[in-house]
């Protein structure tokens, strides 16, 4: 009988347990306790299968966010990519005409360790990363280079605090009113790179979405069109209420002028209204005046009055 | 209006560069972020008002502020069926109407719950809805799960079009369904009860009575029916003989669910108490469709009990109790068991649904119901085997555990109980005649 039982050893109680090897020693749930693995990890079928954004793809994408990589572009994104390729040119164009390596920080330290090429070829590879970077995360809907590109681009932007040296290049106008306008220009050009090749990464996200069923979509078109629209008039709107900003000095002498022409000349010719505390005048009238339509909830009236004009 | 981080970081950015243009004195710095803020503006500015309201049940947005007060964006949901089994399907119909003149740009999302998974269709709409128009929104959503659920409430965004700023409502839109735990089609169960009842059912117990199974032969009795009388019998003995039949019964029988935190050791889909309220609803269909009478009791924190009774009524109202079952609480068996046994007829079969676990009363507790002479089945989902499954058990615990396992259905069955370690994959049936000691 005992040549039947595979005996491995003293302790060995397999024959109690159909054929089952099993440690014969006394059970102790201490001892055991000691060996179960006290993992808290959740098993896999309780976690629902839900996308969680990450930083970049909230920062990209807003609410709708697909779970997967992106499909090959559809018309809407390469439309999107061909304005951002040519709003990023001209940006670059700009960006080179503006901003002269005098004045930067990597200017200081090439002429404090006397090799002033060194500031210049700094100030080229920072534009070079911007652009570059920024062709390529358009292209690819890379959204980490894109990131990179614009850190690139307010790089070269913060520039402008380093000197009072206007522009780069002499070509560009002398009249004040032309350079603000330049400015602003540079400035659009410079938000509506970042929104377009946002865009590039939100309407990826979405067509993607779209065609693995996360999301359905009712009237792409229009949702579309709409974007268009709003793209062309956003930035000819800011741009129109930066102008009046930053010409305050000349529009509060011609306001005063109306009724006192000496005071309109001493205006004109204050050096605290043309400086940039002029500028920041301007923006508290300009922004106090939207803050007060904000308070009285305007867009909400503006929208019951359309839709109480639509009713009758 | 909520900000989203693309526009939190543009006004970041453009108040840095109008503070540092203020300090440095540098007009072209604060262009820049003039321009920035200016963009920022008019985009908020553009943002439309996500003016809802609702219509449907709960109706409780209390909150009302101008953008409900306009009562444009009205939602309304219908379900096909609000029961289902588990896996079973349900199509969700969403109206969304637009009672505006203006047209709107919406992202619609109907929250459901989590567990359930989007069959068909899709349950978050991207949509441009022209005034006065409406639009309707289906999907299916498949159940895994047993549960009281709730599809809703509907979130409604609108957003600019650059997503700088966005405004979200909730619409109060609740609709409920209950999902009961699958059943599995038994054929027999191999238990009945000891004791005759009053009713006669479909069932047959070993006492003579009326019924239709043959049972023995006896002397005739003046007052016995002239139909009973075996004349083949009377010939060969001699004396007049009657056939006497097995008397069909009802059968008074008793599920007891246990649903302590402890059952539900494992994943979310595979543990103890998911396993014994399939065998529990699984067995309730069975015997009541035999016309027996069917009660359950579950325990965790409290102890519910459904009386025994019979019919299709009877079987929804055991499968909502199951449906509603949740894990919680310890209390021990025994004091289940002090509890309902003065109300049970004795010999009636009690069935256990218990992984046995954390329960030092059970042997007692099942010692007394043998001592009552009730028909004790115990089927144990184990726990062990769930989680040794899902690896959150190493090969040494779990086989020290389940020596101990081992030894306690050991002891059970030395009770008198019909024991069946019953593991996940195993059929009900094969664990019902395992414990039957078939």
């Amino acid at each position: 009988m005992a040549d039947d039982i595979n005996v491995e050893g003293a302790s060995d109680t397999s024959h109690l347990y159909d054929g089952k090897t099993v440690r014969s020693s006394a059970p102790s749930r201490k001892k055991a306790a000691g060996r179960i693995k006290s993992s808290t990890e959740i098993p896999k079928d309780a976690i629902p299968e839900v996308h969680v954004p990450s930083w970049i793809e909230s920062f990209f994408g807003g609410p709708i966010v697909s779970s997967m990589k992106f499909l090959p572009a559809n018309k809407t994104v390469t439309n999107l990519q061909i304005s951002s390729a040519m709003c990023l040119t001209l940006l670059t164009a700009l960006t080179l005409l503006f901003t002269p390596v005098s004045g930067t920080a990597w200017f200081a330290l090439a002429n404090m360790l006397n090799i002033p090429i060194l500031g210049g070829a700094i100030h080229i590879l920072i534009m070079v990363i911007g652009s570059v970077g920024g062709a390529y995360g358009i292209f690819q809907r890379d959204q980490r280079a894109l990131l990179v590109s614009y850190v690139a681009m307010i790089l070269v932007t913060l520039r402008f605090a380093g000197s009072k040296v206007e522009f780069g290049f002499d070509v560009l106008p002398e009249a004040e009113v032309l350079q603000k306008i330049l400015l602003i220009a540079y400035a659009l050009f410079l938000v509506m790179y970042f929104e377009l090749t946002n865009g590039i990464i939100r309407f990826s996200m979405l067509d993607t979405s779209i065609r693995t069923g996360e999301v359905y979509v009712m009237g792409e078109g229009k949702i579309i069109r709409q974007y268009y629209r709003e793209i062309g008039i956003t930035p000819v709107v800011a741009g129109i209420v930066a102008l009046l900003t930053l010409l305050i000095n000349l529009i509060i002498p011609a306001m005063v002028g109306l009724f006192d022409d000496v005071q309109a000349n001493r205006l004109s010719e204050s050096v605290e209204l043309t400086s940039v505390y002029g500028v920041a005048l301007g923006t508290a009238m300009v922004f106090t005046v939207i803050a007060a339509a904000f308070a009285v909830n305007l867009p909400l009236r503006i929208q019951q009055m359309q839709e109480g004009r639509a009713d009758k | 209006m909520a900000w989203s981080r693309k526009s939190a970081m543009f006004a970041a950015l453009a108040v840095a560069m109008y503070l540092l243009g203020l300090v440095l004195r540098n007009q072209q710095l604060v262009t820049v972020a003039v321009v920035l803020l200016s963009f920022l503006t008019y985009a908020a500015f553009r943002t439309t008002h996500a003016d809802v309201a609702s219509s449907g049940r709960r109706m409780n947005d209390t909150n009302s502020d101008a953008g409900v007060a306009l009562q444009s964006i009205v939602a309304m949901r219908k379900l096909s069926q609000a029961r289902v089994f588990e896996d079973g399907e349900i199509d969700v119909v969403l109206r969304i109407q637009n009672r505006s003149t203006l047209s709107k740009v919406l992202e619609v999302r109907d929250r459901v719950p989590e567990v359930m998974r989007i069959k068909k269709g899709a349950n978050y709409v991207l949509m441009e809805l022209g005034g006065r128009k409406e639009t309707e929104i289906s999907y299916t959503i498949e159940s895994p799960l047993r549960g009281f659920y709730t599809v809703g409430p509907v979130c409604v965004r609108v957003q600019d079009a650059f997503g700088l700023f966005h405004n979200e409502r909730e619409i109060q839109l609740y609709d409920d369904f209950l999902v009961f735990p699958k059943m599995e089609d038994i054929k027999d169960a191999l238990i009945k009860s000891r004791v005759p009842k009053i009713f006669t059912g479909a069932v047959n117990i070993r006492n003579p009575g009326e019924g239709s199974n043959f049972y023995n032969l006896r002397e005739y009795i003046p007052g016995d029916p002239m139909k009973k009388v075996n004349w083949k019998a009377w010939a060969r003995s001699g004396k007049m003989m009657v056939n006497e039949y097995e008397r069909d019964a009802v059968s008074d029988i008793i599920l007891i669910i246990d649903s302590r935190a402890v059952s539900e050791t494992g994943p979310v889909s595979r543990n103890s108490l998911v396993y014994s309220t399939r065998a529990a609803a699984s067995l309730a269909q069975y015997f009541l469709s035999r016309r027996d009478s069917v009660g359950l009791v579950t325990y965790g924190d409290e102890i519910v009990s459904v009386d025994r009774d019979t019919g299709k009524k009877q079987l929804y109202v055991l499968l909502t109790k199951l449906a509603g079952a949740m894990a919680k609480g310890n209390t021990p068996l025994k004091v289940v068991t002090n509890r309902i046994l003065p109300h049970i007829n004795r010999g009636s079969p009690i069935i256990l649904l218990s992984p046995l676990e954390d329960d030092p009363t059970v042997i007692d507790a099942v010692r007394d119901l043998r001592a009552r002479n009730f028909d004790v089945t115990i089927l144990s989902p184990s726990s062990l085997e769930f989680e040794f499954d899902a690896r959150r058990l190493d090969r040494t615990g779990y086989e020290v555990l389940k020596t101990e396992r081992d030894i306690l259905i050991g002891e059970l069955r030395g009770l008198g109980a019909n024991v069946m370690d019953w593991e996940p994959d195993m059929m009900l049936v094969t664990a019902l005649a395992g414990a039957r000691g078939f």
